[in-house]
């Protein structure tokens, strides 16, 4: 069973993230702020990571470059969520190594098709 | 009382004439005997007429030397010469009274040298005087210039100052100096140091001159001296002295700086040699000068905080706007999951009711959003952060996407939606997303505002500019070309009053129309359309007609040959799919026109070649920044000359450079433009 890290603050946004994801046959780990998030990522090893970008602690930028300039977690695909559509944003996101960026709110089948490209 | 020195030996005509000097009330004196003491004593006594009797040993030298001395006292050197009696040494004297005198010819004789000295006097203080008006007037004029060239109040006061010090030479000056601001001055020019009595007292004095102006009147500003700034000048050549309390009685002159009703201080002058009626006017004439450049001044400062404050508040407003979405997003979110998971079924079987009003709850959401994506659309519109992807493309699969996308609400509406597209229609530069934006905020409008059984057409053409309506043109076009695609979408809805058309396009419009309120919406979707056309180079006609309908027609230019690629700013050479034509557009960051090197072009040109088989690549050098005219000079023309690029299409737009204008117009000659 294909193992998704999903960080994000808003609780309700992962709790339904994660049914979906279950339903859909996903086995899902979840954590609420930054620095959980990149706890997780770490010592999980998932295969695929849904992240926030404004959250407590570390900011979603931060852990996603974190994790991508780390050579044992550089090939975990990543999808930044974010409710702030900036320009900037994508700029940073991209820089970051992200591999996906969706703006929220999404629709699931989004998730699931930026899923399927890397799983 | 003039006075004559008699130069001579002690004969008995002599102290005759002495005597008969002396009657007539004017004072006279007898030379010394030593005849090298004479000019010595001619310094000392200050004669207005100096007598020489030619008899006088040494006359001659000493006629000579006398004249030479007091030439400019202009004292008056008369002989005494025996009739008869001539002499070569005449000219250097002013006259001559023959021996034996006349007493009569003589007293009259000196007499009119006295006044003859007195006139050339009067003419000396009068040449001087002229001279002293004409500098001032130099000065003025300079000044006034000087005056007209600055808005900057302090750089003005100093000007003044320096001007007065120019015309006046005074020996102090003290001005103070309001500003709205509170930011009062008090500004001391002097040529030596002011002890500290000194300034205080003199600030004291402006002060109270300053309240004794508005006797009775309430002041326009206050005066509190306490912490006031001194802006003290000494002329750096003088510090060994100082001026101490006693600088208070030298002469001075006063005035209020002001114009009309601006009042902007007070100056006052003080210098130990009286002012003249001249110096008063040139005072008057300078304090007053500067005054109408303090009013522009004042004004333009205002202007320019008002400005401020208004560019803070449009930035504060669409940072508001920018949040406020960011914020209502973020909970539409988990709403959105909800709903879909109840949907799906997966959190437990649902009735068919239960599913209908989770779907409607489910469509409010995604409209909200809508609304919620037109707000940041909007701001980010403003502020110049929306990104567009322009590239080639045609329109016909947007506007197939479009019409699929409305086909069920505007059945359930039991409205017909018609497609017509023209066979061929030619590509666009644009980016296809936004255009889809435009297309779908009009159809939206159509549908809402079309009453049950309705029509909408939705059609696009190929047009000539000539073939727009200009009358019905929203805003003007910015840059004519040639051929545009024509969209437009007609419909048979309740249309729009004439006077109404050019409010739909401003923001918000449906808030403030109470009478179109119950349709829905906040009128977002028109205003952005509108600016989303602007950035396409488009334009937007209305035509309607009450109860009849509209036709929302939107015209994108189309690009004259298909083989045209545009490389925008963003994807300079790093995008596989673009290239062909050199796009720099006005706003490209210098680094970008900088990163356009001579390899790039090169590679450009290999680009073009793989694309095109033959010739004809274009390079489109719209609008070239100032920034980047060194490079355009160095690398781009140098590159365009070589001959690789002789089948080269040049579209100058504008050039700003003048080299650049000529160089390319060269080119442009030559390939036939």
């Amino acid at each position: 069973m294909k193992k998704i890290l999903i960080v994000d603050d808003e609780k309700d946004i992962v709790e339904t993230l994660a049914f979906m994801l279950k339903t859909k046959g996903f086995e899902c780990i979840c954590a609420y702020d930054g620095e959980e998030g990149l706890k997780l990522a770490k010592e999980c090893s998932p295969d695929l990571i849904i992240l926030d970008v404004m959250m407590p602690k570390i900011n979603g930028y931060k852990i996603c470059r974190l994790l991508k300039y780390d050579s044992k977690y550089k090939n975990i695909p990543i999808i930044m969520v974010t409710a702030r559509s900036q320009e900037e944003d994508k700029v940073i996101g991209e820089e970051t190594g992200a591999n996906e960026y969706i703006t929220k709110p999404f629709e699931f089948s989004d998730i699931i098709e930026a899923i399927n490209r890397y799983i | 009382m003039s006075k004559v020195l008699i130069i001579s030996q002690l004969t008995n005509s002599c102290r005759e004439i002495f005597e008969e000097i002396k009657k007539n009330e004017i004072e006279c004196m007898l030379s010394e005997q030593n005849p090298d003491n004479i000019l010595l004593q001619v310094e000392q006594y200050c004669p207005d007429i100096v007598l020489i009797d030619t008899d006088f040993e040494n006359c001659e030298i000493i006629t000579k030397q006398v004249r030479t001395k007091t030439m400019p006292q202009n004292v008056q050197v008369l002989l005494l010469l025996e009739k008869d009696k001539n002499i070569d040494f005449l000219n250097f004297a002013d006259g001559y009274i023959s021996t034996p005198v006349c007493k009569n010819i003589l007293i009259h004789t000196i007499n009119s040298h006295i006044k003859i000295k007195k006139s050339l006097e009067q003419l000396g203080e009068n040449n001087r005087e002229l001279a002293r008006s004409l500098y001032q007037l130099n000065v003025l004029y300079n000044t006034s210039s000087q005056f007209a060239g600055t808005l900057d109040k302090d750089k003005l006061y100093n000007i003044m100052l320096e001007a007065l010090e120019k015309t006046l030479s005074f020996d102090i000056s003290c001005a103070l100096v309001f500003s709205a601001t509170g930011n009062n001055k008090i500004f001391i020019n002097s040529l030596c140091e002011p002890t500290e009595s000194l300034k205080e007292a003199l600030s004291l004095r402006v002060a109270l001159e300053y309240k004794n102006i508005f006797e009775n009147q309430p002041l326009p500003y206050k005066t509190n001296l306490e912490g006031i700034e001194i802006i003290q000048n000494v002329k750096p050549s003088h510090i060994q002295n100082i001026f101490d309390l006693r600088a208070l009685n030298y002469d001075s002159l006063f005035a209020p700086i002001k114009v009309g009703d601006h009042f902007f201080g007070v100056i006052e002058l003080f210098r130990n040699i009286p002012f003249t009626k001249e110096d008063v006017t040139c005072f008057q004439t300078i304090v007053h000068q500067v005054a109408l450049p303090l009013r522009s001044a004042t004004l333009y400062e205002e202007i320019k905080n008002t400005n401020v404050k208004l560019e803070k508040l449009e930035r504060l407003k669409s940072d508001f706007v920018s949040i406020v979405s960011h914020e209502l997003r973020t909970p539409l979110t988990p709403i959105n999951n909800s709903l879909e998971i109840v949907l799906s079924g997966q959190a437990g079987e649902i009735s068919d009711d239960a599913k209908n009003f989770i779907n409607m709850a489910k469509r409010n959401v995604s409209r909200l959003s809508g609304i919620i994506e037109d707000l940041l659309d909007l701001s980010r519109v403003q502020t110049g952060k929306l990104d567009y992807k322009y590239k080639i493309t045609s329109l016909t699969p947007s506007l197939e996407l479009i019409q699929k996308t409305f086909e069920q609400v505007a059945s359930e509406k039991n409205i017909n939606v018609t497609l017509n597209i023209q066979d061929n229609l030619p590509d666009v530069y644009a980016d296809s997303h936004r255009i889809e934006q435009i297309i779908s905020n009009l159809v939206t409008n159509a549908l809402k505002f079309t009453p049950k059984g309705g029509k909408i057409e939705i059609s696009a053409n190929v047009v000539n500019d000539s073939e727009i309506d200009k009358n019905l043109l929203v805003m003007p076009i910015c840059k004519p070309s040639g051929n545009y695609i024509k969209v437009s979408v007609k419909d048979t809805g309740i249309g729009i009053k004439k006077e109404d058309i050019p409010k739909i396009f401003e923001k918000f419009s449906q808030i403030e129309n109470s009478l179109t309120r119950n349709i829905g919406g906040v009128g977002l979707g028109l205003s952005i359309t509108k600016q989303l056309l602007d950035a396409h180079l488009g334009a937007i006609t209305v035509s309607s007609k009450e109860n009849e309908g509209s036709d929302f027609s939107f015209y994108i230019p189309l690009v004259d040959k298909q083989k045209m690629f545009i490389m925008d700013a963003n994807h300079a050479f790093s995008s596989s799919d673009e290239t062909g034509i050199l796009h720099i557009r006005e706003n490209s960051p210098c680094n970008f026109i900088e990163k356009i090197s001579q390899d790039n072009l090169i590679k450009l040109t290999k680009k073009s070649k793989e694309f095109k088989s033959d010739k004809d690549y274009y390079a489109l050098l719209p609008e070239t920044p100032l920034s980047a005219l060194d490079f355009m000079e160095k690398t781009i023309l140098d590159e365009f000359k070589k001959p690789q690029w002789q089948n080269c299409d040049i579209v100058l737009k504008k050039a700003h450079s003048k080299a650049d204008g000529k160089e390319l117009s060269k080119i442009i000659e030559k390939i036939n433009i």
